[in-house]
């Protein structure tokens, strides 16, 4: 019975040892989530191309707090790992939306131009 | 003698040593597409552009494969597979954004460049237009200046003249300077008589006054009296004369001509002495510059 004990015991004092020894990842959730709010104020919510990303930066953000709650801060701060990339890619898939349209409008507006000196200089 | 009992069991550890081996060697999902977004990355634009990103996408998948060689197929080894496979299209997708921004401004300085140059030509050709406007300008005014300045010569000369000889504005062919033959000429004569050269040198002084482009004809008319033929010739003889005294008065030649027309072009009737003394005449016409 007693050696029963000191092996309960042992267990015990050895899994508060693990888990404590691995501290909550506060930085990376916080880092993945301030990439969310960056890709969400450049419209990657709205945006197909960044959508998906997103979503699933938001899934993964929501996966790791839960591990967090758990006591699984390791589990968490790997989880965070993939929030942070796919958060940074809606991110960057959005600026290359609005890059892209950017463009799109000035090529546009060069060829509309052109194309009315043109037709003037035939009048 | 071998013990079966001992070779079953090594067969068995065999077994499960080398399931064991070729689960670890293969890798899983998320490192297959770590690799190939990677080197796809890493081939293309995003080399030149986004070398940054790329060498991130690199540390991340270098991590992933030491994890994978240390650890095998681990939860953990997968998600920085995952991100590292995710910071590769970060790098791929920053570089397509740079490719964007860099033919926008291009685009948008080439339009600049276009607007510029467009309006440099307008400004040359406006400077050009105005100049040959000026020039058109300058050359009216000097014409204008020059005809204003004939008319008043002319005014004047046929002022001049008025007080001694007949003058009239014909439409057609001029000024018209009429000279009564018999104040001129002696009957069937064509030397000038001297009192003829004092009133030629009034109408010398008055033509030299003249517009400097305008030219002249002297017309000599007889009456119908005697032969055609002695008319033609009289009148002819007696324009000439005219015209070389003029001359002789300082008009220039190549200014004056003479011309006989004898009896054909009368201006009153030649039934009557007077209308005969009117038609023995002499007509300077001054046509100006067309």
């Amino acid at each position: 019975m007693k050696r029963t004990l000191f092996s309960m015991l042992g267990v015990t004092l050895l899994t508060s040892g693990c888990s404590a020894s691995f501290p909550p990842p506060t930085q990376k959730l916080a880092d993945a989530e301030s990439a969310q709010r960056s890709a969400r104020e450049l419209g990657a919510d709205k945006k197909t191309a960044a959508q998906l990303n997103l979503k699933l930066a938001d899934e993964e953000v929501e996966a790791a707090k839960a591990q967090m709650k758990a006591g699984d801060n390791k589990r968490a701060e790997y989880i965070l790992l993939r929030a942070k990339a796919d958060a940074e890619l809606a991110l960057s898939l959005a600026r290359e939306h609005d890059a892209k349209t950017e463009a799109a409008k000035a090529v546009e507006s060069s060829t509309s131009k052109q194309n009315a000196k043109t037709n003037g200089a035939g009048q | 003698m071998i013990n079966l009992k001992n070779v079953r069991t090594g067969l068995v550890l065999a077994a499960i040593l080398t399931t064991f081996g070729c689960a670890a060697t293969i890798p899983p999902n998320e490192l297959v597409t770590a690799r190939s977004n990677y080197t796809r990355a890493s081939t293309g634009p995003a080399a030149q552009l986004a070398p940054s990103d790329l060498s991130t996408a690199k540390k991340t998948l270098d991590q992933a494969e030491a994890a994978f060689k240390e650890d095998g197929d681990t939860p953990e080894m997968r998600d920085m597979a995952y991100a590292a496979a995710r910071n590769a299209e970060i790098a791929e997708s920053r570089a397509r954004t740079m490719q964007a921004t860099q033919l926008k401004d291009q685009t948008n300085a080439s339009q600049r460049a276009n607007e510029v140059n467009q309006a440099q030509t307008t400004s040359a050709e406006l400077v050009k237009t105005k100049g040959e406007l000026a020039t058109q300008a300058q050359a009216l005014a000097t014409e204008k200046e020059r005809r204003e300045e004939a008319e008043r010569r002319a005014a004047q000369a046929a002022a001049d003249l008025a007080k001694f000889a007949s003058v009239k504005q014909d439409p057609v062919r001029g000024m018209v300077i009429t000279l009564s033959g018999g104040v001129l000429f002696e009957t069937a004569k064509w030397q000038l008589l001297p009192t003829a050269q004092t009133k030629l040198n009034d109408v010398a002084d008055a033509l030299t006054k003249q517009d400097k482009d305008s030219t002249m004809v002297v017309e000599g008319h007889t009456d119908s009296q005697g032969k055609d033929a002695m008319n033609q010739e009289l009148s002819q003889k007696r324009a000439e004369a005219v015209r070389a005294y003029l001359v002789s008065r300082g008009i220039a030649a190549d200014r004056i001509t003479a011309t006989g027309f004898g009896p054909g072009r009368p201006i009153a009737d030649n039934a009557s002495p007077e209308g005969r003394a009117n038609n023995r005449r002499v007509e300077i016409v001054v046509k100006p510059k067309p």
